[in-house]
């Protein structure tokens, strides 16, 4: 607040102020009261005055001041009433009960919100937890039979799918910690996801390589294998249609991070597409041209990686290659995330 | 034979897992009294144990736990809870692997036989007729010859080998093989199939292994 602000503020109790004074010495001279005495109402009227603004500039002043470099200085604006001093004048307890209880009820109101969300997700978590049941006894069903359908099996695979997206979905978007960091082997976490598309790799004749995977890096496993395997969920339904099919998982590591490359020789995306990829339910030229593709795929994989702490960048070139690249940074800088 | 006992609340996917045991060749046993699964897990002598985590009434870890300080039977955890806790939680309680459903059928069994053979210790000393194979070393050894084997064709030798006699397919020594990180084609297979058995030769076992059309191959 600086005292021009306060000035204007005030400027009605000062035009009445000078009104009064006018009349006051008015009355004064219509009186024949001696010069001396005028002069002498005059400046304490004024001493009056001006102190009495001083006093009351300040300590407004001092509230306000506070109050603005706590807002500016707050990451979490709504938290603003735990960092005020009470006020000593009338505006000022206005200003802080009124915040106290805007907060409060907005606390509560947000405190609702994330209770039905936290339920809503923990009913997904079980629900996915059902579901799998039977498609777990189908798959075996389908297994212990005479002649195992291959048909059959393919869609119970892309069912799972689907009900692993559910909760990867529900996931992503909760606030909560609901991972766990650990030491997980590059080499370990890949071929998990190779064995499950293991038929349909080998029916599209995919060569599949990797180099270095033989380290670990600090992720959570199962979502780490959810990631890869929406990874290689594109490179099949984007695989190249004239050229032998490539897929090629590297690991590199460096003093401060383990980067992980993922490459696929297909379809590949166009320049436009390429700074889109990473957002929800875009589905760009690929996703109108050929396979059907509901623009949820990497949106969830770009946020379980920034939940994660982990870096995730895309280059790709059109009817040549798609390399998604995710980067572990090593200990000291994941307690950062 | 090998006995496994089932410990898994769903009535159909307890019955499809027995079966699929059993199409395996193992003996199975399953628990149907959920008020006290424990005493039944202490009692039955099976080599080995499938424990669902989400039993009714009780849950599959603390089961473990209290098991683990009874007996050291090997124990392969089964959920379809995806999640890191749960297995750091069962590994740490002594669970010897841990299987999410729905399981690949293929893989489930090749855990098993991994966690049996881990539990036997059969790691050395393991023999082929008058051939002496060392995993280890990656070797076949009969009298002065020795047959350094590939990775692979280590891995496929002694999936033939665990189950001597019988039809392995073609699908489960892919499976064992991409398990093992080296993700090989349909040909690449052929390849190392044929390698095998000329090394096999060398050795003079020729005709060892033998090729069932359309079925798999099986080792004499």
């Amino acid at each position: 607040m600086r005292i021009r602000d306060y000035i204007k503020d005030r400027k009605v109790a000062y035009i009445i102020g000078i009104v009064a004074y006018a009349i006051i010495i008015l009355f004064l001279n219509a009186y024949k009261t001696n010069k001396q005495a005028i002069i002498v109402v005059t400046v304490i009227f004024f001493m009056a005055v001006i102190l009495a603004e001083i006093w009351n500039y300040v300590r407004k002043r001092d509230f306000y001041r506070h109050l603005d470099s706590a807002l500016s200085e707050l990451d979490k604006k709504y938290l603003i009433p735990e960092m005020l001093k009470e006020a000593d004048f009338f505006e000022g307890k206005v200003l802080y009960e009124t915040l106290s209880e805007c907060c409060k009820s907005m606390a509560e109101h947000v405190s609702g919100a994330e209770k039905k969300a936290k339920e809503f997700r923990e009913y997904i978590e079980m629900w996915v937890h059902e579901a799998k049941l039977p498609v777990a006894s189908l798959t075996l069903m389908c297994h212990n039979s005479d002649e195992p359908d291959e048909k059959m099996l393919t869609q119970l695979k892309r069912l799972d799918d689907n009900i692993e997206n559910v909760l990867y979905y529900a996931r992503s978007e909760t606030s909560e910690k609901d991972y766990l960091i650990k030491e997980v082997s590059l080499k370990k976490t890949f071929s998990a996801v190779a064995v499950k598309n293991m038929e349909t790799l080998q029916t599209l004749d995919f060569e599949v390589r990797t180099e270095g995977l033989d380290k670990t890096v600090l992720t959570d496993g199962k979502w780490l294998e959810y990631i890869l395997g929406q990874l290689m969920a594109n490179s099949i339904k984007y695989a190249a249609k004239e050229r032998s099919r490539k897929l090629l998982v590297t690991a590199k590591e460096s003093e401060k991070a383990v980067t992980l490359q993922f490459y696929d020789n297909g379809a590949g995306i166009s320049k436009a597409d390429i700074p889109y990829v990473f957002e929800k339910s875009f589905t760009g030229e690929n996703g109108r041209s050929g396979a059907k593709s509901t623009g949820m795929g990497l949106y969830i994989v770009k946020s379980l990686c920034d939940r994660l702490g982990h870096g995730i960048s895309i280059t790709s070139e059109k009817d040549s290659f798609t390399e998604v690249t995710i980067t572990f940074p090593k200990n000291d800088f994941y307690f950062a995330g | 034979m090998n006995k496994i006992l089932i410990v898994e609340d769903d009535g159909v996917l307890c019955k499809e897992l027995a079966t699929l045991l059993k199409n395996a060749g193992y003996e199975t046993d399953v628990i149907t009294d959920f008020n006290d699964p424990l005493s039944g897990m202490l009692t039955s002598g099976a080599d080995l144990i499938l424990l669902d985590i989400g039993l009714p009434g009780a849950n599959g870890e603390v089961l473990l736990q209290d098991f683990r300080k009874k007996k050291d039977t090997p124990v392969i955890m089964l959920t379809s809870r995806t999640n890191d806790v749960d297995e750091v939680i069962s590994m740490s309680y002594g669970a010897d692997d841990y299987v999410t459903k729905p399981y690949n059928p293929t893989v489930l069994l090749l855990r098993i036989s991994a966690v049996l053979k881990r539990s036997r210790g059969s790691l050395q000393g393991r023999s082929y007729k008058d051939i002496a194979v060392s995993p280890v070393k990656g070797s076949l050894t009969r009298g002065e010859k020795e047959e350094i084997l590939t990775k692979n064709e280590m891995i496929i030798f002694e999936l033939l080998l665990d189950r001597q006699g019988e039809i392995v397919s073609r699908d489960e020594i892919m499976t064992a093989l991409w398990d093992n990180d080296e993700y090989i084609n349909d040909n690449a297979l052929s390849v190392n199939i044929s390698r095998l058995r000329a090394k096999l030769t060398e050795l003079g076992v020729p005709e060892a292994i033998e090729t069932r059309k359309k079925q798999g191959y099986v080792l004499r």
